[in-house]
């Protein structure tokens, strides 16, 4: 793509909001790299949604307890709370080790099976640590609340992930361990006995067998045997619910809302994402940058820094009046560089690709923090 | 404790809410260090390849290379990291060229919890244990870019929570030789790294109070990306009580520079916007002191397009000079 219809892609993007994505998507899931401001857009994109009417939950994942914080609570557990202030918005912390206690219940084939999971010395473990484990319950609590029907629009914060496209793959990496041959080896008959040398045939599997318990001690094997075992007839639930989790995600239903802030780091993992999106056929609503840099370069436009710096030189003879005045013009010109590196940091690492829509927040003057804040930012992300 | 007493123990775990610098804070750690006379490695975790982009350099691997002189560097994973401990415990060629590409690692990765942070520590003993031919240990100073604040309690506690699982067998020793090494106050220490806004220093209150909860010793802090006090008590005062756009515009005008109204609000706003940063950086200050018994180093901000070898060099002058000093704030 040439440069200059990459450039009119973004200032196309820059003209959009996300207006009609508040006002028409049934789920909106904000991504993007750890510490962008993700979990207060969500927030912010919430509030807009509730405010035009229909019924909302926030959803967050952040086990820091962002959310909680943005919207001035004091804790969020894994039940919706009403949100002072805002008339038809809930919002709500997962918690992993009860998300997963829910599974358990709902889906295992009695309350005896489901208490002997529960039971077993790896699943308090499991439940919180298993990699990918906060991206798939967030895919579980999902398709909860979609299926419930209580709620017009769910906004969701995706977890903190090492990398953002983990919670894309969550859904595959289940459906993938569940099938793979790794799980069928514990499967097989014979693991729960504890005779694990030589037992499971094929494979090489002997071979390996003895040598993990070599590692892992003896009958350690054999418990996470007898724990994956007692899942049986629980795993084709699991394998449809990620399916159908995915197919909701790929609907136009849904929209994906991509933060960022203006660093390298940040903007190159939401192009991957922005890519990625497109891809698996997901529907992107936009890019939002926070915290972007203002300057009153604009204003001051028809001034060359230099011609700033030299006054500002001037000035630094005069009173504590005059000198203030210099170091504003100092701080003027650096802002404007600023504004200006930060510019091209989007320009070259959004090059080719498209975020539909555009919105660059401004730095605001303290954190937001309260509803308050939250309706603000909301401004800025509806109307570009 | 002091700031000065920054690289008192030969492993830093550098730690901190996302977005906050950490590992550019690892990296500035490392090269202060090897400043100072230090044979330093710098470790990443999370196979990110944030390092080699930082310094420039060819990716990183499980190989340490030397990329500057005295300063060495690694990417630890997984994978490799169970392959060299099969070869080192059990000489097992055989087993290693199995686990390679098998479900072995879909085992160590995803079935055995936190076996996969054990792995990636496991290594890092290997590099703090390490000996020269003298006897002397290889690396004076270790400091590992590790996961943010919100997985580093799991991260850290993981060999715990291995031998709270393996009653016996090798795993369970490595795994309680790994949990000595954490918390053993003359050997690691944890270091913080925030910003002086609101959610990153309750993250960080939060953190540390976890982190020493856990049995860690918290290093001094790192701040990042401090905002200079660009205003004294008087330019303050100026700039809220008497310079109003109609005043700003008759400063500028008398100095040659003519702005309309609109220009002098504009300017007149950056400059408020300016002390309220500089307010809550205070007030953010404050909290930490209130909060948090723990020295300081505040690392001033430098913004780069690509955060690269001069940037670290800035913030590793302040490390130097806060480290090497005499002692005391």
């Amino acid at each position: 793509m040439s440069k200059k219809r990459s450039t009119d892609v973004l200032a196309a993007a820059r003209t959009r909001g996300l207006k009609d994505t508040v006002a028409t998507a049934h789920v909106i899931v904000c991504t993007g790299s750890g510490g962008v401001g993700k979990t207060t857009t969500a927030a912010a994109l919430a509030i807009a949604a509730a405010r035009l009417g229909r019924s909302t939950i926030v959803l967050t994942i952040d086990p820091a307890r962002r959310l909680a914080q943005s919207l001035g609570l004091r804790s969020l557990d894994n039940t919706p709370r009403p949100v002072k202030g805002v008339e038809g918005l809930d919002a709500m912390m997962l918690d992993m080790k009860r998300t997963f206690d829910e599974v358990i219940d709902r889906n295992a084939a009695d309350s005896q099976r489901a208490e002997r999971i529960k039971d077993n010395r790896f699943y308090v473990q499991l439940s919180d640590s298993l990699a990918g484990t906060q991206e798939y319950m967030a895919m579980e609590k999902l398709h909860q609340l979609h299926t419930d029907g209580l709620y017009d629009c769910i906004v969701i914060d995706t977890p903190p992930t090492r990398n953002a496209l983990d919670f894309l793959d969550a859904p595959k990496r289940m459906t993938d361990f569940l099938e793979g041959r790794f799980l069928r080896l514990f499967m097989a008959p014979g693991m729960v006995a504890g005779k694990l040398a030589g037992r499971a045939a094929g494979f090489g599997a002997g071979l390996f067998m003895k040598a993990a318990s070599r590692i892992t001690g003896a009958g350690v094997l054999g418990d996470l045997a007898e724990f994956f075992q007692s899942f049986e007839g629980m795993y084709d639930g699991f394998k449809t619910r990620a399916q159908a989790v995915y197919a909701l995600l790929q609907s136009p239903e849904s929209a994906f809302v991509v933060v960022a802030s203006p660093e390298t780091s940040a903007l190159r993992e939401a192009r991957y994402f922005l890519q990625r999106l497109a891809s698996e056929g997901m529907p992107t609503a936009g890019l939002v940058v926070n915290r972007v840099t203002t300057s009153a370069e604009d204003a001051l436009g028809d001034h060359p820094p230099q011609e700033l710096l030299a006054v500002a030189t001037h000035l630094d003879e005069g009173d504590s009046e005059q000198r203030a005045v210099a170091e504003l013009l100092r701080l003027a010109v650096d802002a404007g560089e600023a504004v200006n590196r930060e510019q091209r940091t989007i320009a070259s690492s959004l090059h080719g690709v498209d975020p539909r829509a555009l919105i660059e927040v401004p730095l605001l003057s303290g954190d937001v923090t309260d509803v308050e804040g939250l309706e603000r930012l909301a401004r800025y992300l509806l109307t570009a | 404790m002091d700031a000065a007493d920054l690289f008192e123990t030969r492993l830093l775990v550098v730690t901190g809410k996302g977005g906050v610098g950490k590992s550019t804070a690892a990296a500035a750690l490392a090269l202060a260090g090897t400043r100072s006379g230090r044979r330093t490695c710098l470790v990443e975790v999370e196979g990110r390849q944030t390092m080699s982009r930082l310094f420039q350099t060819e990716p990183w691997d499980f190989t340490e290379r030397q990329f500057r002189p005295g300063l060495h560097g690694l990417s630890i994973d997984p994978e490799a990291s169970l392959v060299e401990y099969l070869d080192m415990f059990y000489g097992a060629k055989r087993i290693s060229k199995l686990v390679v590409g098998s479900t072995a690692v879909e085992f160590a990765t995803t079935a055995a919890p936190g076996i996969k942070d054990v792995l990636l520590i496991g290594k890092v003993k290997e590099l703090e244990r390490r000996r020269k031919a003298d006897g002397r240990f290889a690396f004076d100073l270790i400091v590992v870019d590790a996961p943010p604040t919100g997985r580093i309690v799991k991260f850290l506690r993981a060999p715990e929570a291995t031998t709270e699982l393996v009653n016996v067998g090798p795993i369970r020793s490595q795994a309680q030789s790994l949990a000595d090494m954490l918390l053993d106050p003359a050997r690691t220490h944890l270091q913080l790294v925030t910003l002086l806004e609101e959610m990153p220093v309750t993250e960080t209150v939060e953190s540390a109070g976890a982190l020493r909860d856990l049995g860690c010793t918290v290093g001094p802090l790192l701040v990042n990306r401090v905002l200079p006090e660009r205003f004294d008590d008087l330019g303050r005062k100026a700039l809220t009580d008497d310079l109003e756009p109609p005043d700003l515009r008759k400063v500028l005008g008398k100095a040659g520079l003519e702005v309309d109204v609109d220009a002098a609000t504009a300017l007149r706003e950056l400059g408020l916007a300016h002390l309220s940063q500089v307010d809550l950086q205070r007030q953010m200050r404050e909290e930490l002191a209130a909060n948090l018994d723990l020295p300081t180093i505040e690392l001033p901000y430098v913004y780069a397009e690509h955060f690269l070898d001069p940037e670290i060099r800035v913030l590793a002058d302040v490390l130097e000079a806060r480290t090497t000093g005499s002692k005391g704030r």
